[in-house]
């Protein structure tokens, strides 16, 4: 008896103890089992080691799949258990109507380029403080482009290939000057099929998988076509020729033999594994796999011989897609002044210091990069290029944005696999978004 | 029946009857419910009445079709094969499965592996970089299919499929054809039965409600094909390769269309319903009295 009244007691106590601790902390829902959670726990650390009881961050952390969709369901019913919540560019608005706008200290401006703020905006208004930035680099062979450059065969070689692939003789340029129509030359340059001399059996790999991250990034040839995905009337306008170029890079590269034959079953993992084999000569991929690539461990046929810089420039200019992660306040927390001090914090050019050597990915202005550039130099060409290039789609934020990619993932692999017209795909693209981003 | 006898009955099964209640009847219900509103993650708790519409938007839409069909053929082809190529190991293998039983567990391996996992090591194993396949082809004939492109891709999930599940087929068939009376055999090779004579009209018949046993399961498994089939090629290149289940998937956690979802998973359910009514009918009627 005595035991149990014992146990009784303790019980209780704890329980005390747990109301307690969780009204006077901050929870943080981060994201989980990556760069971003390590980046996350130390800047946590380094926060709880100075903030006053009622600040302190307590971080949980649940399973990746069906991540949006859970924090959906979780903030839709007004869930008070945690303060602040991951963010996702491509699913503000679907967020927006349970969080709170913040409104960031001057510190915190400065920590962030523009481009990188605009990731967390949603109807003119700031969401969350931009942890962590994925966007494109054009990855290429320095060993093979520098004999493309210098070898007059070769040099010879590739204005025939491109004269009789592309319709016009072209020569080769540095990447960092290339165009899409260059890049579509090198492409075909290094395709063994097409040229029997190429030391790689494809000139790229393209990610033609059904999957919504694909379109993301195919979307930086569109925009650099002028592609968008509406306008400022709220029209839709994929059916353009914008579209249409960006669409046909695609394909030509594809049926003229420049990729692998499946393609159209390959996503991130995939090309990489190309990529790194020493069997392609470019590729257009996220900015996540240059560390995995230039590793002489994983990858000992490229590591030490990739180079990397910002997509291809088309008519229209040079850009780049651009997708923040990042962390905002739960409508419905019931203690907001403490996360509000903690986003505030998070901003701050010394947490992203902290939030960066610890492996996490944020896309900082100069000034806060130098900081951090012997240890993270991949950081240093984010910025830069977030800066310079990035771009987020016009309803690229919406609530219904991941079924708008989800939608174009469709009709335009059934365009590249040769199910579908270009015609039948923008027009099933067409009418669906317009009722998925209808007002 | 006594009355007391009846009641006894009823309340015997009464607990497994709540039982199927709670675990069936609530899922079931609050399908009704999703089905005929307009829900999605947001107002999950608060779905909208909207009547039939979802089951008109599913019924219209031309992609449902073509994953049902998709699902259909699939589970068929397969089916048959599974059958055909069990009912010959069984049969071909039974005088080495009698002298050495324990090839048996080797052969029922690939059943014990989670179907995702084998989606995920054919797709290493099929990749033109990293997988065997299309490495010893090239050093052999100088090229290969694109196993998972749209061409191959419903070919390689029927061999991927076929060869995880055969080995089911074959341990019914096994246990089927081992069962039937050496006594049997004896007795229609006294009349003059050899070979292909006495498999025909011996144990063939003998073996046809095994068989139509294993056909049936292997249909149900592989009409609702998803975890190898999503992890090997997903929906495919404009959804050609989209089963019912991926459908299903799709619509709930992609689009956010629990509604339409449902309503689909309904749809298959009622046929499914269908389905079994009409086999359970013939088989009743097929029943010695």
């Amino acid at each position: 008896m005595t035991r149990l009244k014992t146990l009784l007691t303790s019980a209780a106590l704890f329980a005390a103890l747990g109301v307690t601790g969780a009204m006077a902390e901050v929870t943080v829902l981060g994201w989980p089992g990556g760069p971003e959670e390590a980046g996350l726990r130390k800047a946590a650390d380094a926060y709880n080691a100075t903030a006053s009881d009622a600040d302190k961050v307590k971080l949980i952390f649940f399973n990746r799949d069906g991540f949006f969709d859970k924090l959906a369901a979780d903030l839709a019913a007004g869930s008070t258990d945690f303060d602040v919540n991951l963010l996702a560019t491509y699913a503000l608005g679907r967020y927006a109507p349970f969080m709170d706008p913040i409104t960031l200290p001057d510190a915190d401006k400065a920590t962030f380029p523009e481009k990188v703020l605009a990731t967390m905006q949603y109807d003119g208004k700031q969401y969350g403080i931009p942890t962590d930035l994925s966007l494109h680099f054009m990855y290429y062979r320095t060993d093979l482009i520098e004999k493309l450059l210098s070898d007059a065969d070769w040099k010879a070689k590739y204005g025939e290939i491109s004269e009789k692939y592309l319709g016009k003789k072209l020569e080769p340029k540095d990447p960092d000057a290339w165009t899409w129509e260059d890049w579509m030359a090198t492409a075909l340059f290094f395709t063994k099929s097409i040229n029997s001399d190429s030391p790689t059996r494809y000139g790229t790999v393209l990610q033609m998988k059904n999957l919504l991250f694909n379109m993301m990034v195919w979307h930086s040839v569109a925009r650099a076509q002028g592609g968008d995905w509406m306008n400022d009337k709220g029209e839709i306008t994929v059916d353009s020729p914008a579209y249409r170029t960006a669409l046909d890079i695609y394909k030509k590269l594809y049926d003229e033999g420049t990729s692998p034959k499946d393609s159209t079953t390959y996503e991130f993992a995939e090309s990489n594994a190309a990529f790194g084999a020493g069997q392609v000569a470019t590729m257009v991929q996220w900015n996540a796999a240059f560390g995995d690539l230039d590793n002489k461990e994983k990858t000992p046929a490229v590591a030490g011989k990739i180079g990397t810089v910002a997509p291809p420039a088309g008519p229209e200019g040079r850009f780049t897609h651009i997708h923040g992660l990042g962390l905002g306040i739960n409508k419905a927390s019931k203690n907001k002044e403490g996360a509000v001090r903690f986003l505030n914090w998070l901003g701050t050019p010394d947490a992203m210091e902290i939030y960066a050597k610890a492996g996490g990915s944020p896309a900082l202005s100069d000034e806060v990069v130098a900081k951090v550039s012997a240890e993270r130099p991949d950081l240093v060409k984010l910025g830069q290029f977030a800066g310079a290039y990035g771009f987020v789609m016009h309803g690229g934020t919406a609530a219904k944005a991941l079924q708008v990619y989800e939608l174009q993932a469709k009709e335009f692999t059934a365009y590249w696999a040769g199910d579908k017209s270009l015609d039948e795909a923008l027009a099933a693209t067409k009418s669906g978004m317009a009722e998925l981003l209808k007002p | 029946m006594p009355r007391t006898s009846r009641f006894e009955g009823r309340l015997l099964i009464a607990p497994l009857t709540a039982f199927l209640i709670a675990l069936l009847g609530f899922p079931l219900v609050l399908d009704i419910i999703y089905s005929i509103s307009r829900v999605g993650f947001e107002n999950i708790r608060a779905p909208e009445p909207i009547g039939l519409s979802n089951y008109a938007k599913a019924i219209a839409d031309p992609e449902f079709w073509a994953a049902a069909w998709f699902s259909l053929r699939f589970g068929l082809i397969v089916s048959v094969i599974q059958v055909v190529a069990g009912l010959g190991l069984a049969v071909f293998l039974a005088p080495l499965f009698a002298k050495r039983p324990w090839l048996i567990a080797l052969l029922m391996l690939p059943m014990m592996v989670a179907p995702a996992l084998v989606g995920l090591m054919y797709r290493l194993i099929l990749h033109e970089f990293v997988g065997a396949v299309p490495y010893y082809l090239l050093e052999w004939y100088g090229d290969f299919p694109a196993f998972l492109g749209r061409d191959w891709a419903f070919t390689t999930l029927v061999v991927v499929e076929t060869l995880q599940w055969t080995p089911f087929a074959l341990l019914i068939l096994h246990s089927s054809y081992a069962a039937i009376s050496p006594d049997v055999r004896e007795a229609a090779a006294l009349d003059g039965a050899r070979g292909r004579r006495l498999f025909l009209n011996i144990d063939l018949p003998l073996m046809m409600p095994a068989i139509g046993i294993t056909f049936f399961i292997r249909f149900i498994d592989s009409f609702r094909v998803f975890d190898n089939l999503y992890t090997l090629v997903g929906p495919g290149a404009g959804g050609s390769t989209t089963s019912m289940s991926i459908y299903i998937y799709q619509a709930f956690f992609k689009v956010g269309d629990i509604g339409l979802a449902v309503a689909a998973s309904m749809l298959l359910l009622v046929a499914s319903f269908v389905v079994l009514w009409v086999i359970n009918g013939l088989t009743a009627r097929k029943a010695p009295l």
